[in-house]
């Protein structure tokens, strides 16, 4: 295996680690939020409005963080490594 | 076609070096409408009777803003309310102007002001400055107090806290924009390359795509622009509350 290769296919599977990462924990701490913002909904439900805006305020500040590792993700995929040239100049 | 995402085009000046131009040039615009919309909203509070169904939405957003900031503020913080108002608006329009078409059709400028790094560091920075510049007028020096809060040693990790605000406050704005438009490269280069399996043509299914993208791009700007206001207007708060 040349070394363009090895670099290409070890880029493309820590690209896949860090997107299943950053899916994994942001889909866990959003379930979180909405089932808690549900029961709170189910418990009060004249404070639906205001548990909203909280709800979405919450999911605003928390789906920064996976969107901060696809970005870098990203960095690493098209700058660092530029996969896309590497895998067009091995055919 | 070939998109190209983080290249712009670029103006040498003479003191200032290279500059994006088309971030720039977008900014511009975007301050010249952020402008007339104020005007157009100051008219209606001007008015005292009748006001129209569009004032009246406007208000409502204005209202909004400037009860949540008076709401976490309170009378200390009565002044700095139109800047909150003025970083929502100006955020939500820098966000939402990536939406227009501009550089489709040829003109030198266009995309989001905010998918570019310059935008958004400066608005982090002019946030941290003034909490930090209003809360040493306000308190004096006794303010850098709250950095030996619980125990004295704890000082780094609390100088550290207050240092990251301002880097996580741009890097959030920054890289949901950015994802946004990133979002649209990725599906054109699934449409260029023209995938079919089996009978199924990938390229042709993906081509109604960005119209979603676009919907969840509008949300996420809006959404952004709340948090970036709100967050600004908690850390204001924690800087200028009297303590007991």
């Amino acid at each position: 295996m040349t070394s363009a290769a090895f670099v290409a296919a070890l880029t493309l599977l820590s690209f896949g680690i860090i997107i299943a990462g950053v899916a994994f924990g942001s889909a866990i701490g959003d379930g979180l939020v909405a089932s808690k913002a549900v029961e709170s909904i189910a418990r009060q439900p004249e404070a639906r409005p205001n548990i909203m805006l909280f709800m979405f305020l919450g999911i605003g500040i928390l789906e920064a963080f996976p969107i901060i590792g696809i970005g870098f993700a990203f960095y690493i995929f098209l700058v660092v490594a530029n996969v896309p040239s590497l895998i067009s100049h091995l055919k | 076609m070939k998109e190209h995402i983080g290249e712009h085009y670029i103006w040498r000046l003479p003191v200032l070096g290279a500059v994006h131009a088309d971030t720039i040039v977008t900014t511009w615009l975007v301050m010249i409408v952020s402008l007339a919309l104020f005007a157009w909203i100051g008219a209606s509070y001007r008015r005292s009777q009748y006001i129209g169904k569009r004032h009246a939405i406007a208000e409502g957003v204005i209202n909004y803003i400037s009860d949540l900031a008076s709401q976490s503020l309170g009378a200390a913080g009565e002044p700095f309310i139109p800047f909150f108002v003025a970083l929502f608006i100006f955020i939500f329009l820098l966000n939402q102007f990536g939406m227009l078409p501009f550089k489709t059709v040829g003109l030198p400028f266009g995309g989001s002001p905010t998918a570019d790094i310059n935008t958004v560091v400066p608005l982090a920075l002019i946030v941290f400055f003034m909490i930090q510049i209003v809360a040493l007028r306000r308190k004096g020096v006794r303010y850098f107090g709250h950095l030996l809060k619980p125990f004295w040693w704890l000082a780094p990790i609390n100088t550290l806290e207050e240092l990251v605000r301002p880097i996580t406050l741009c890097a959030r704005l920054f890289f949901n924009i950015f994802v946004g438009e990133l979002l649209f490269i990725i599906v054109a280069s699934v449409v260029i390359a023209r995938v079919k399996i089996g009978w199924f043509d990938l390229s042709l299914s993906m081509t109604f795509v960005p119209f979603l993208i676009q919907f969840f791009n509008f949300f996420v700007g809006t959404v952004q622009a709340f948090v970036f206001t709100l967050l600004a207007i908690v850390y204001m708060s924690l800087a200028i509350a009297e303590e007991h």
